[in-house]
């Protein structure tokens, strides 16, 4: 045993070495934040309550293409879609069981169109499960409540690109090009093939 | 006979005595309560801003209102008695180691006069009331029923009985030094000294009484007793209410009592050495009240000891205690007693 271990083992230089450390620690700014007082600011992107996101002209911009139903691995979104008489599909019901998300936002990554997006809130409770069962409306709601506006945009602008921002599709290339009517599927009778390779945004 | 300045008629002195005694003891029991109340509040805050967090901040200004919430709190619980239960001593368990902490505070003099008793035996009877609190444990461990209890409880009175002895030997040390075991004639004793304190010719005693006094009072890093990780709370698991609070204030009172008897006989009481006494004239002026104030300056110090080495040192396991109480504390403060003999023959 060297002098240095016979002096630590004399005079506890270890629990002194401790204890200066927790008195110091005593006079350094504690980190607690008082959570419902001070919120923090959440991250860009952060992953809270989903929404819908409304149009201008106050419908959902989801089309009902299904791939964030099918993307989802809770299977936690449901999409019932028809066809109107005007052969656009309608969503006739867009459901979203909150409880089982386990919010990865492969859903808000899959939509092409970034009509589905997880909000900035995420201090929600109540005491039952059915208010966590959202509908249509309820998710529009949440649109509404905490992404309309400025957030929104940037939201989707800068942080969730949609594929549909920046590529267009080549000309020849099969894809979904929206539900403009053509006469001759108009009067095509009940012919229920999505348009497909007609650009009509060009 | 004069009490404060009125003359008690003959043949009323006893009744009058008897009340002066009953109001010094009510004023010391709501004193210490209140402490104890404060108490907790204090170590919360201390270990809170230890571990780099606030501590209790949402009643009343920065928590102060805590402790009252608490206290209320168990004061309407429900106070649960197990059916398996031996239910007498059960129910007076608690009640026997509050008493042994709260007995133990009418012999320390805060101050020159001011005591409740001033008894010639004042070491002796504080060790004995000490010890008395382990009854408290044991009964509690045995009549609680559960095997957590009973684990607690004896663990507590092994470790309190060994550490028993280290504390006394310790204390030999001051009673040969100071030639008393009257408390205020320690204090006197250590004034007679240009130093004026026993800590600096009694250090090994200091610090194997300081190690004794964390091991009495169940505190970390002996805190074996209790040992959350192990035995959920320990001898008072089964305990709830006003029961469990009645331990956790006989708890802080026995931290209260051993802060004081470091204090009195090893940081002289209520005094300043001489040499800060000269460099301070003012103390002079308001000798109770700085005296007062100076006896609890460095009782709160001891109980901030206490706290930060809860912060600090991690629990002893079982076995370290006891070898560290019987090989190590134990040979050292009997080096310490036979030095300080040989010192003191040498000097007379």
């Amino acid at each position: 045993m060297t002098i240095k271990d016979l002096a630590q083992k004399i005079f506890l230089l270890e629990i002194l070495k401790g204890m200066a450390l927790t008195l110091k620690m005593m006079f350094t700014r504690p980190i607690t934040r008082q959570y419902p007082k001070e919120k923090r600011e959440p991250v860009p992107g952060f992953r809270g309550l989903h929404a819908l996101v409304r149009r201008e002209d106050g419908n959902a911009k989801c089309v009902g293409c299904g791939l964030c139903a099918a993307v989802c691995p809770s299977k936690c979104i449901s999409v019932y879609t028809s066809e109107a008489s005007d052969h656009t599909k309608v969503v006739d019901r867009y459901e979203i069981e909150v409880l089982r998300c386990v919010y990865c936002a492969f859903c808000v990554e899959a939509c092409p169109y970034g009509a589905v997006a997880l909000t900035e809130h995420f201090a929600y409770c109540d005491y039952a499960r059915e208010p966590f069962f959202m509908d249509k409306e309820k998710l529009l709601a949440n649109w509404d409540k905490f992404m309309a506006g400025q957030k929104g945009e940037d939201y989707f602008k800068k942080f969730w690109r949609p594929m549909s921002e920046d590529f267009a599709a080549h000309a020849d290339q099969a894809v979904f090009r929206g539900t403009k009517p053509t006469p001759s599927l108009s009067s095509g009778g009940p012919k229920k093939e999505a348009v497909i390779g007609v650009n009509h945004a060009a | 006979m004069n009490v404060f300045g009125i003359a008690i008629p003959a043949g009323y002195e006893f009744a009058v005595n008897m009340m002066l005694i009953i109001i010094k003891i009510a004023v010391v029991i709501a004193v210490t309560m209140l402490h104890v109340l404060y108490a907790t509040y204090f170590e919360r805050k201390v270990i809170g801003h230890m571990q780099i967090r606030l501590g209790p901040m949402t009643t009343g200004y920065h928590g102060l209102l805590q402790p009252i919430a608490d206290s209320l709190k168990l004061f309407f619980k429900e106070d649960i008695i197990p059916a398996a239960s031996d239910r007498t001593v059960f129910q007076i368990a608690p009640i026997i180691f509050l008493f042994a902490a709260l007995s133990s505070l009418g012999v320390l003099p805060f101050f020159e006069g001011f005591w409740i008793a001033n008894i010639n035996i004042g070491v002796l009877y504080l060790l004995a009331m000490s010890s008395l609190g382990a009854y408290g444990v044991i009964l509690a461990g045995w009549s609680s029923n559960s095997k957590y209890s009973f684990l607690g409880g004896l663990r507590s009175s092994a470790q309190v009985i060994s550490y028993e002895v280290a504390m006394g030997l310790s204390l030999a040390g001051v009673m040969l030094m100071a030639g008393s075991l009257n408390l205020t004639e320690i204090v006197h004793a250590q004034q007679g000294h240009w130093y004026g304190m026993f800590i600096i010719p009694q250090f090994l005693g200091y610090f194997v009484f300081m190690v004794a006094a964390f091991a009495e009072t169940n505190r970390t890093p002996f805190d074996l007793p209790e040992a959350e990780s192990e035995l959920v709370a320990g001898y008072f698991v089964e305990y709830s209410g006003l029961r469990f609070s009645l331990y956790y204030a006989g708890e802080y009172i026995g931290m209260l009592v051993m802060a004081s008897i470091a204090v009195i006989c090893y940081m002289g009481g209520w005094t300043l050495p001489p040499v800060m006494v000269k460099a301070l004239p003012f103390l002079a002026t308001m000798p109770a009240v700085f005296g007062v104030a100076i006896f609890l300056v460095k009782v709160y110090f001891h109980i901030f000891l206490f706290y930060w080495i809860r912060a600090t040192v991690p629990r002893y396991r079982y076995d370290q205690l006891m070898s560290l109480g019987w090989k190590v504390m134990i040979p050292l403060a009997l080096t310490n007693i036979v030095v300080t003999a040989i010192v003191k023959f040498i000097a007379q």
